[in-house]
């Protein structure tokens, strides 16, 4: 018997296949294959010969670089040990105790994600600094503390007030995370406190634990803002890198010692996301969330520990605006606003702060776009499953990548106009050299640089909303885009603003991955924060770190009540008929 | 019960086979779906009734075999380009557009003007009895009624085919029972070929037409409700629709005698049984007579002595639980019409006699 055929091939699932490779080609031409040319340039020397492992033999020949490595992971697992321990106890207080005045806690809590991480160190030396208000006893009012800041300590004090709050903020949605239930039943079975915190909360936060070490680790161990202003003779290998590339256009050596930071952060990442490969929920849907009960002893010293905290927090931010309102520290503190004119210093007034806000607000609305539609098509699609796997790969690769060795690795692969195909005379332009020297190469860079953040956000969100509406789109003969705008957009758009508010002030606030990139005509407002500290103009770095800061709050805040808006807006769909 | 002559085949699955790697989840099957028919697929979870219905629908691909649908080979046909409609039973529906924009969905997309789809958005409506929620998100919506609203958007484009996947189970049961005859109302009126995907056997007895009763990737049994109950070809049926005692034993087929135990019990002469020896009695338990007050019992056949275990009352009916003294731990269930319970005053621990229908009795082949 036969039948008419019905051959229509579907033109969305074609444009759907044609999409996911394109955004294939974006990813790798964007993370991966920039890596290339670093890892060749650390096997050559700067005439490009190829000359083996030799750089590396001399790296650890030379007893100078060698210690940087063995300091850059001293300061990572100190720092990593602290954020963890300090970011825990926060959580715990914010999420299962009875911490008085908790809204306050929560929200400044998250205060010093909105601080370059070099302006936490100029915050630094205003405090604990040579003529610092506690070195000095503030203006000598009080006998003084000197706490040696220049080295290793002020290193690891920096990168604590960098690292804690993230390790905090992964910390408080995984004990948010509870049940209620499991420790009703504990009790009734008579466990101590002590077995029910083993047994129960330990394990159910395990992964975000681990997770928490990792990105606490990769921060510090890369980090360049904080080791710049306050390391002193004290080296690390993200501050050697610029060194090397910056003080002696050494771009082989520059590379060698990406590969020593590169290779630890990743097999760091690889540890994390192998040991995650079972996670799994021990919450189910039906859990009750748990309410802690009051207990006098606990709440105080959460009370007393947080406060600490907050202090020294609010103590780092204030001194960072005092700073830039008084004349000459320390010796005429009367208040004027002569540092926020920027004309007699190594800036450029006040053209780096508005090229750095720009910079900021297409990198929030163009990573925004790519990263949400990277994760959409990773996330809701059945075809070509090898490659989608590969973009998601390649999507969490990037928290790996130090900022400096982005950077690096940028600028010698976007600088060549063309690539040579090996063992053939034969060159092949490279379309994305145009971006070389323009706005565009310090936007994709901040995009790439915080894209695993926001790839993840999007992918949770992605992951909530039911797979059945692009089945149920497809039986009704809607093609998947118009399900996209009219459904998933409108479902994620708290996330996407989430998103886009990540994006724009941490490319406010971020240095190492453009410090080799800025273009000598757009000069950014981070670098002219080094600079100016470089040329001794404190002052000058505290205000333009003020207006950074300042900045971020704002975007912050209107994101807050955006989103307090849409969520008025979308309450209605969300909130169940009880209600 | 509805028999299938003058109409035709509207849907036509040939030996249709999916497999992820090693494992199979369905093997051959053959299956015709005539055209205004409601056919349930009914198996316990893992026997491959969804996947069936989702190859049906293009969402997923079968390794092997292929569908006509309305004379069209539909087998390797995108999803998109396939003639159905299909209630989840999570419902999907979009949380951000009312009850109405859910129905006109799939319309809105069609070169359709609007004064058309408000019509056609309308008459759904007023099908699923849901004019005056027209404006309400599905989160403003009972369980029931966000099952309208996926039903009627499922219908909108006057599909040929509807597919139901377990379209009522997130119900609770009195909205349940209420919205089983709403839509075999509605399918009945609109002549509408459906299949629905249940591991309920209650709900797949009331609305279908014929039942496809799946076992581990496999039909079991196709038939009308009636057929399947009466008649069940495997003791995974029997025991699947409805309640059937399974007895291992000894079948003597010269005699018509199966062996039970030291027990023997007659079987119907008029049927015939291909297989010989080790195989099982099936009995339901309404089958079974009490007959503890009943003189001369040695001259009555198929008589068996057990001790009563449990007594579950289940409104008409109780259902006892009974064992023989020489096998405490194989259960026989017996139901009995309340009044007979309460006026022989039966108890716990009581030994009555129990007949099995002779008539009744289903002989199965035991591969166990």
């Amino acid at each position: 018997m036969h039948f008419k055929k019905n051959f229509n091939k579907s033109f969305n699932i074609l444009l759907l296949r044609i999409l996911i490779i394109f955004v294939f080609i974006l990813v790798s031409f964007f993370i991966i294959i920039p890596l290339l040319p670093l890892f060749l340039k650390s096997f050559s020397d700067n005439k490009n010969n190829f000359i083996g492992l030799e750089n590396f033999i001399n790296y650890i020949q030379n007893p100078s670089l060698t210690q940087s490595f063995i300091n850059s992971l001293k300061v990572a697992i100190t720092t990593t040990f602290f954020s963890v321990l300090i970011g825990f106890i926060y959580a715990y207080a914010l999420t299962r105790t009875r911490l008085p005045l908790k809204k306050f806690f929560n929200t400044f809590s998250l205060f010093s994600l909105y601080i370059p991480p070099l302006a936490v160190a100029i915050g630094l030396i205003y405090i604990f600094g040579k003529q610092g208000l506690i070195t000095q006893g503030f203006f000598g009012t009080i006998p003084g503390f000197d706490i040696n800041l220049y080295g290793f300590n002020g290193i690891i004090i920096g990168e604590i007030f960098y690292c804690f709050p993230q390790a905090l903020i992964i910390l408080v949605s995984a004990l948010n995370l509870s049940d209620q239930r499991l420790y009703e039943a504990a009790e009734s079975l008579k466990a101590s406190p002590l077995r029910k915190f083993l047994t129960i909360t330990l394990p159910n936060i395990k992964y975000g634990l681990m997770n928490s070490f990792f990105i606490c680790f990769i921060l510090s161990f890369t980090d360049f803002g904080v080791p710049k202003v306050v390391g002193g003779n004290f080296n690390v290998l993200a501050t050697d890198i610029y060194k090397q590339v910056v003080g002696q256009q050494n771009f082989a050596m520059g590379a060698t010692i990406s590969i020593y930071l590169l290779v630890p952060s990743i097999l760091a990442f690889l540890i994390d996301k192998n040991f995650r490969k079972n996670e799994a929920s021990l919450i189910s849907g039906k859990s009750i969330p748990f309410k802690p009960r009051k207990n006098l002893i606990v709440d105080s010293i959460m009370f007393i520990f947080c406060s600490l905290i907050l202090i020294l927090v609010i103590g780092v931010f204030s001194s960072i605006v005092l700073a830039s309102l008084i004349k000459i520290w320390p010796y005429d503190i009367s208040l004027s606003l002569q540092n926020f004119r920027f004309s007699n210093v190594a800036g450029n007034g006040y053209e780096p702060y508005f090229n750095t806000v720009f910079m900021s607000i297409y990198t929030a609305i163009f990573g925004t776009i790519f990263v949400f539609f990277t994760a959409y098509l990773v996330e809701k699609f059945k075809p070509l499953k090898k490659i989608r796997m590969l973009i998601y790969f390649f999507s969490t690769l990037p928290i790996a990548i130090p900022g400096l060795v982005l950077g690096l690795s940028y600028i010698l692969f976007f600088n060549k106009p063309s690539f040579s195909v090996p063992f053939l005379d034969f060159q092949i332009f490279n379309p994305f050299s145009l971006l070389y020297g323009t706005m565009g190469i310090l936007v994709l860079a901040n995009i790439i640089h915080f894209f695993t953040v926001c790839f993840i956000s999007a992918t949770t969100t992605l992951k909530q909303i039911d797979k059945e509406f692009e089945e149920v789109s497809e039986s009704l003969k809607v093609p998947f885009y118009k399900t996209f705008l009219r459904i998933t957009i409108p479902l994620s758009l708290p996330t996407i603003l989430e998103i886009g508010s990540y994006y724009f002030v941490n490319s406010m606030i971020t240095v190492s991955a453009i410090i080799f990139l800025y273009p000598a005509k757009i000069p950014v407002s981070s670098v002219s924060i080094v600079n100016m500290d470089d040329a001794g103009d404190t002052a000058s770095a505290a205000a333009m770190s003020t207006l950074i800061v300042l900045t971020s709050l704002f975007v912050r805040l209107i994101y807050e009540f955006t989103s307090r808006n849409v969520s008025k807006k979308s309450s209605v769909w969300i909130n169940p008929l009880e209600t | 019960m509805i028999k299938k002559e003058g109409s035709f085949k509207y849907l036509e699955i040939k030996n249709i086979s999916k497999n992820f790697g090693e494992t199979f989840v369905l093997k051959n099957i053959h299956l015709d779906v005539f055209k205004g028919e409601f056919l349930c697929l009914l198996g316990p979870s893992g026997c491959g009734k969804t996947t069936l219905l989702r190859i049906i629908s293009g969402l997923e691909r079968q390794t092997n075999g292929d569908i006509v649908q309305d004379g069209l080979l539909i087998s390797n046909s995108p999803t998109e380009k396939r003639d159905f409609g299909i209630v989840f039973q999570s419902y999907a529906l979009f949380p951000n557009l009312n009850a109405k924009q859910n129905i006109a969905y799939g319309l809105e997309n069609k070169k359709i003007n609007k004064k058309e789809i408000e019509k056609r958005t309308n008459n759904l409506l007023r099908l699923v009895g849901l004019e005056k929620y027209s404006d309400q998100f599905p989160s403003q919506l009972s369980g029931g009624q966000q099952q309208r609203v996926a039903l009627a958007r499922a219908m909108a484009l006057s599909p040929g085919l509807l597919l139901l996947d377990e379209p009522l189970s997130a119900l609770d049961a009195q909205v349940r029972s209420k919205l089983r005859n709403e839509i075999k109302l509605i399918q009945k009126k609109l002549n509408l070929t459906t299949i629905m995907v249940t591991h309920d056997q209650t709900e797949a007895l009331s609305m279908a037409d014929r039942v496809v009763v799946m076992e581990r990737g496999h039909i079991a049994q196709i038939g009308t409700p009636f057929e399947l109950y009466e008649n069940p070809i495997t003791p995974f049926v029997a025991d699947f629709i409805g309640k059937m005692n399974l007895l291992k034993g000894k079948y003597d087929k010269k005699n018509c005698v199966f062996y039970y135990l030291n027990n023997r019990f007659l079987i119907s002469q008029n049927t015939e049984y291909s297989f010989l020896e080790n195989c099982l009695l099936g009995i339901r338990p309404e089958d079974i007579e009490i007959i503890k007050f009943r003189k001369n019992i040695e001259k009555e056949e198929n008589i068996l002595r057990v001790k009563i275990k449990e007594i579950t009352y289940l409104g008409t009916i109780f259902r006892l639980t009974v064992v023989l003294e020489s096998k405490l731990e194989e259960n026989i269930f017996v139901d009995v019409i309340s009044n007979q319970v309460i006026s022989n005053n039966l108890k716990i621990g009581d030994f009555i006699d129990i007949k099995l229908k002779k008539e009744k009795i289903k002989l199965f082949e035991s591969n166990l």
